[in-house]
């Protein structure tokens, strides 16, 4: 007999709804799985078997061919073994076929049948929704998830008995209700900019950077504080949306980082891969595209500490997300596209030795002029340009060390700075932008008259500076921003001052 | 007794025992070119081929490990010709394996592994 039952798997950030097509019929008893399945789901057949048989059900050995279809796509996900089961079971006319219409089955199976959590839940059941199915059977550990679409009936599952009880009409099955995961409610971090005495110029370029998605790149001395500050960006930037939420949540159920009984993911990803990081990793890929780590940084920030320190065509993959803010990946297998909206924060050393212009009593640059050449040049010119603020972080002064005055708390920063976003989100709605590191020239030149007195403020600074012409739009960019922070209309002398400053502050040549 | 006629007599016993339980034997000892079957039964509707493996000890492992993946194949595919050579390809069939252990006082044991293996090209 054949039988139809629908599982899911995943394709790049999305679900992908897949039809299991059982056939048993008469022969010699043979159990294949056709239509490109991977390792995990060529070995479902055992666990399928086995769970099958310790839910007290014995099965004739007959003919059985299970077809994976779409065939041409490659199947990796073990959730294909409970729709497996149900289908093996509906061919076996155990279960009536009409009763698996419009139904979505999502889990992996144990030997004794139980039901066990997989990755990528989220996606397989927006992709539900959209394709109109009715009701999604899931694993009680993934129940939290799937809860986060509307409009979908949810059964959490034990084990594969409940459901064979409900869908023979057995027994009733009570719709999945949200288990409470402990939740922080009080939006403190545990890295505050309170902690951060000193570094104002810093502090603020990080503001302006939060306020308007610019990237960052800071360089200073070691110890001077890099990295802790930095590691204080995400407790600046607002708060996510529900829709910037659920699509963090995608990316990390895919990617199988949801804590168990994990739902929404509240807070900004921060990620700082090492500077050991390949090229895949970074970017994403293997035979069957997984996210990387620009991808995972989604909404929130990717820091890079030791910027030099990574292979240079490490640092260049990064062209492409930073200008078009997501990712393609070509394998023979399929062709992906992942999200990659991040900022970019970076952190380096003026040189080698970490003290070029730092100089005093205790230390001294003993780089050669050519050796810090050489090292500011791993940085390319396209990758730097894509950066629009370059701070240099002095080492901090003994008085402000000493200080027992708490600097301005991260809460006050975030509030600026959400209202500056939403200032920046009401100017750009038309042009579907939401800060103003998105801009393009046309755009710009659109929402960013210059007045008079800061054109000519401009203008000197670019014969002084010897500024290029993209360095143009990048000032006003951030002058724009900085002018959204004051709450200012318009932008004024102050703002392109202060954005020029933040251009060109680092103190080595980095051009 | 040497290992040719210790099979033969294992057969034997186990070709009694399935008759003592009800099947009915089509053939013995079916053999073309690309392997054999020992037995050939219907249980009922269900046609099985049997491998039948006698072993006088435990020591080498039990008579049923010895159906390896290999072996299982070839009796899969003996079993396929002959399900065509008689027309019968829509027959439900299995694959048994029976253990017989002859000891060395004439006495034996049977154990028979009901739908031991199936065929197939991936395991």
């Amino acid at each position: 007999m054949f039988a139809k039952a629908y599982g899911a798997t995943t394709l790049g950030v999305d679900g992908l709804i897949i039809d299991v097509e059982v056939d048993c019929a008469n022969g010699l008893p043979s159990f294949d799985i056709v239509g490109l399945a991977d390792t995990a789901v060529k070995e479902s057949k055992e666990r399928v078997r086995t769970a099958i048989r310790n839910s007290g059900i014995k099965l004739r050995q007959e003919k059985l061919t299970i077809n994976l279809a779409p065939a041409n796509l490659r199947k990796d996900n073990s959730g294909l073994d409970l729709p497996i089961a149900v289908g093996i079971l509906a061919a076996y006319g155990l279960i009536p076929t009409e009763k698996l219409e419009k139904k979505l089955f999502a889990a992996e199976l144990s030997l004794e049948g139980d039901c066990r959590a997989i990755r990528g839940i989220l996606p397989m059941a927006v992709k539900a929704r959209e394709q109109g199915f009715t009701t999604f059977f899931t694993s009680r550990a993934n129940a939290n998830e799937a809860l986060l679409v509307k409009g979908i009936q949810i059964y959490a599952l034990d084990h594969l008995t409940q459901l064979i009880d409900f869908l023979l009409d057995r027994t009733e099955l009570s719709l999945a209700e949200r288990q409470e995961t402990p939740k922080c409610t009080h939006p403190a971090f545990s890295d505050d900019f309170a902690d951060v005495q000193g570094q104002f110029l810093a502090k603020r370029a990080l503001e302006i950077a939060a306020a308007g998605g610019h990237n960052a790149l800071m360089v200073g001395s070691p110890g001077a504080g890099k990295t802790m500050l930095a590691r204080r960006m995400n407790s600046i930037l607002p708060e996510l949306t529900r829709e910037e939420a659920l699509e963090v949540t995608k990316i990390y159920s895919i990617a199988g980082l949801l804590p168990p009984n994990g739902g929404l993911v509240t807070r900004r990803p921060f990620r700082s891969p090492h500077h050991t990081t390949s090229m895949t990793a970074l970017i994403g890929g293997g035979s069957i595209p997984r996210p990387g780590e620009v991808t995972l940084a989604q909404n929130g920030v990717l820091f890079l500490d030791e910027l030099p320190e990574f292979n240079k065509t490490t640092l260049e993959v990064l062209r492409q997300p930073l200008e078009d803010r997501s990712v393609t990946i070509a394998r023979v297998n399929a062709t992906l596209t992942f999200p990659a909206n991040f900022i970019l924060l970076s952190a380096m050393n003026p040189c080698p030795c970490g003290y070029y212009g730092e100089e005093d009593d205790t230390h001294t640059c003993e780089c050669t002029p050519n050796e810090i050449k050489r090292y500011t040049r791993k940085i390319s010119g396209p990758l730097l340009d894509r950066i629009d603020i370059h701070i240099r972080v002095p080492r901090v002064e003994y008085k402000d060390l000493s200080s027992t005055q708490k600097a301005e708390p991260s809460l006050r920063i975030r509030e600026r700075v959400t209202a500056a976003r939403q200032r920046q989100y009401a100017r750009m709605k038309k042009f579907g932008l939401f800060c103003n590191a998105q801009m393009n020239h046309a755009i710009l030149m659109e929402t960013c008259p210059l007045d008079r007195s800061a054109q000519k403020l401009l203008e000197q600074a670019f014969r002084l500076m010897n500024l290029s012409a993209r360095s143009y739009d990048r000032i006003v960019k951030v002058a724009r921003t900085a002018a959204d922070l004051g709450g200012s209309e318009k932008i004024q002398d102050a703002h392109i001052a202060e954005a020029i400053q933040l251009r060109n502050s680092v103190g080595v040549n980095m051009n | 007794m040497n290992t040719k006629s210790l099979g033969k007599q294992g057969e034997d016993i186990a070709a009694k025992y399935l008759c003592a339980h009800g099947y009915r034997i089509l053939s013995r000892n079916f053999h073309v070119s690309i392997g054999e079957v020992d037995i050939i039964a219907w249980d009922e509707d269900v046609l099985v081929f049997i491998e039948v493996k006698t072993r006088r000890s435990d020591r080498c492992g039990t008579p049923g490990q010895s159906v390896h993946h290999r072996k299982q194949q070839k009796i899969a595919r003996t079993a396929d010709w002959y399900l065509h050579q008689h027309h019968m390809e829509q027959t439900p069939c299995r694959f048994d394996v029976i253990e017989v252990y002859l000891r060395s006082d004439h006495t034996w044991k049977i154990r028979q592994i009901s739908g031991a293996f199936e065929s197939g090209n991936s395991r």
